[in-house]
């Protein structure tokens, strides 16, 4: 599974390579470029459903790094 | 004006009337901006406590609730209390010191690096490094508390950040980001939906947390003119209207056997504002087999994350409601009034463990509690057995009125919460019901009853147990009763009384009336102790993993 994600914490970075590991999956690639956000490209090997359950705690990581209101 | 004082400003904003917590070297420019300030600081006797109660406070208000606790190990403390609010979905914001900007890094005393170890107990945590920033900080930190899916965030502010000086005159910094407009839940969704409950036959609703968002008055007008079956997780209970016979009771492993089995017999299972906890489906690929599933929630990832949703309405629950209820009244409304009777038929009344007549039971007690509690109480609850036995028998009037640690279980949480609650509710009687185990975990908070003459009343029921442990032991563990037994408890009695708190020694079944009536009645503090007998279990009980098919009402 690869991920193109725009970022506005770069700490999300490591948060999400924790976040594989604890779902027993493994970071083949991160890279990360910090200016006034964060564009970052991960990539995961791993279970099916270990998968799914990372991107959607992604997925809530980043909407938690803004406000909507 | 200093850090510290720019953050009791933003307090003000924010409309805070009270902060718990302890105070200690990093943070102490914070207590001497709360020195003779109107933002009332209520003392605690554990950093653990300051973050319960401010849950309890949230919890039971609405409001966000707020503790505050010095670096280091102050801060640690406050850990398990983020992580039972960002599990229940429970609005806060933590304030910790941290050490002066210079020591970060160097192993200082007391420091530790309390953003890293909240990141996955938080939204999201802040280390304020420039006074400027103080005040934008705690305002995102309130609104990101608050927005969609509540939760807690911590503000960790350096030293010499709360004493540096503030220019009011200078320009502002940058305001902080928002992401605009939250979700709102599509109308084909809607329709979707509406189409299956009309022509569903045996629709079953469970209704979660998210209900405190303000959804009560809907999901009573939802349920009620459908007539529908309806269910809550421990979350929500108080969300169905008192008195009204389609609620089953609360499902999941110490669940009701109506609404447990209900929610298998169901073909349309309509799960609003909750999560499909291990607790309440056990076994997820045989939970509900012959249903398709309709999903409500503010938070996209809960979707499919256990049960796969069939119709995912993603969008604020007062919305989704009203959204279906103006669907259901553009056509016909089904009425499900005969299956709802049905349903109520498969339970039947709560299996009974009392094993003798001349020893306290305490499902008698809690029994007698529920009977006679204010219609307008607020009761907490600690974690374990008696957690469930009043979650199977409690009546709140609003979910507002019922608060436990529901998703992380953390025992010592009940009575802290009760103090948080009184807080946010003056003048309603609160009660806390508690375990021996879980009493003894925050004890000292008796302290901060006497202090303050907090009226929260303890309902502690002393099985001699850690009573759930010793349940699983007896059923699951071949009676090996490891670390569970505490027969040598200390005097409750003598504990309260010595802490100044007026106290209820409960020891005979056949003075229970009479003694519980006189602690209800009582003013101010005061604990209930009530000698239960040691080897109660609650039932029903659904072995974890397993389904309602395997539902125990007994020991084998």
């Amino acid at each position: 599974m690869t991920c193109e994600l725009t970022l506005r914490d770069v700490r999300s970075v490591a948060r999400i390579v924790n976040l594989a590991h604890r779902f027993n999956c493994r970071t083949t690639h991160v890279t990360a470029n910090a200016g006034t956000t964060v564009s970052a490209r991960f990539a995961f090997d791993g279970a099916e459903l270990a998968l799914a359950r990372l991107r959607a705690q992604i997925d809530r990581i980043i909407s938690y790094e803004t406000v909507i209101e | 004006m200093n850090g510290a004082q720019a953050v009791v400003a933003a307090l003000e904003r924010e409309g805070v009337d009270t902060i718990f917590g302890y105070p200690g070297g990093a943070i102490m420019p914070l207590y001497d901006a709360l020195y003779e300030h109107p933002v009332r600081h209520v003392l605690v006797r554990h950093e653990a406590a300051a973050a319960f109660a401010a849950s309890g406070y949230a919890r039971t208000s609405g409001r966000v609730g707020v503790c505050c606790a010095t670096s280091g190990p102050g801060a640690t403390n406050l850990v398990t209390g983020l992580l039972d609010a960002m599990m229940d979905s429970v609005p806060l914001v933590a304030i910790t010191g941290q050490v002066r900007s210079e020591l970060m890094g160097t192993d200082g005393f007391q420091e530790a690096d309390v953003c890293a170890i909240t990141q996955p107990v938080t939204k999201r945590n802040m280390l304020v490094t420039d006074v400027r920033a103080v005040a934008e900080t705690l305002a995102e930190a309130f609104a990101l508390a608050r927005a969609g899916r509540p939760g807690p965030v911590l503000v960790d502010i350096p030293n010499d950040v709360l004493k540096a000086h503030l220019d009011v005159t200078a320009a502002p910094i940058e305001p902080f980001a928002r992401g605009g407009a939250g979700p709102r839940v599509s109308d084909a969704a809607v329709r979707d939906a509406v189409a299956r409950i009309r022509s569903a036959r045996r629709p079953v609703a469970i209704i979660g947390g998210g209900v405190r968002a303000g959804a009560v008055d809907l999901y009573r007008l939802f349920v009620a003119m459908l007539g529908l079956p309806h269910t809550a997780t421990i979350n929500a209970l108080g969300a169905a209207a008192p008195g009204d016979a389609s609620f089953l009771g609360m499902l999941g492993m110490h669940g009701l056997k109506a609404a447990n089995k209900a929610v298998q017999r169901a073909d349309l299972i309509v799960a609003l504002g909750m999560r499909f906890d291990d607790r309440v489906t056990g076994k997820p690929d045989r939970f509900a087999r012959e249903a398709s599933v309709i999903h409500a929630d503010i938070d996209a990832t809960e979707f499919g994350k256990i049960v796969s949703a069939d119709v995912a309405l993603h969008g604020d629950l007062r919305d989704t409601l009203r959204a279906l209820v103006d669907e259901l009244a553009r056509g016909h409304v089904p009425r499900f009034d005969d299956w709802a009777a049905e349903a109520r038929l498969l339970g039947g009344a709560l299996p009974s463990d009392r094993v003798a007549c001349d020893v306290l039971s305490a499902t008698d007690v809690l029994d007698r509690f529920f009977r006679d509690v204010p219609d307008d109480a607020i009761v907490t609850t600690d974690v374990g057995q008696h957690q469930m036995w009043a979650a199977q028998r409690a009546h709140p009037a609003d979910p507002r009125k019922y608060a436990t640690s529901a998703g992380l279980g953390a025992m010592g949480f009940g009575f802290p919460a009760a103090v948080g609650a009184a807080y946010a509710n003056p003048g309603t009687p609160v009660f806390a019901i508690v375990g021996d185990g879980g009493f003894q975990m925050c004890l000292p908070e008796l302290a901060t009853l006497r202090r303050y003459d907090v009226p929260v009343k303890i309902v502690l029921i002393d099985n001699q147990n850690l009573g759930m442990v010793r349940q699983w032991q007896e059923l699951f563990f071949s009676e090996r009763y490891s670390a569970t037994n505490l027969a040598d408890n200390p005097d409750f009695v003598a504990i309260a009384r010595a802490y100044g708190i007026d106290a209820y020694p409960l020891t005979s079944p056949a003075d229970a009336d009479a003694v519980i009536a006189r602690f209800i009645a009582a003013r101010g503090p005061a604990l209930l102790h009530c000698a239960c007998h040691p080897t109660e279990n609650v039932w029903p009980m659904i072995p974890a993993g397993m389904t309602v098919d395997d539902l125990m009402e007994a020991r084998a």
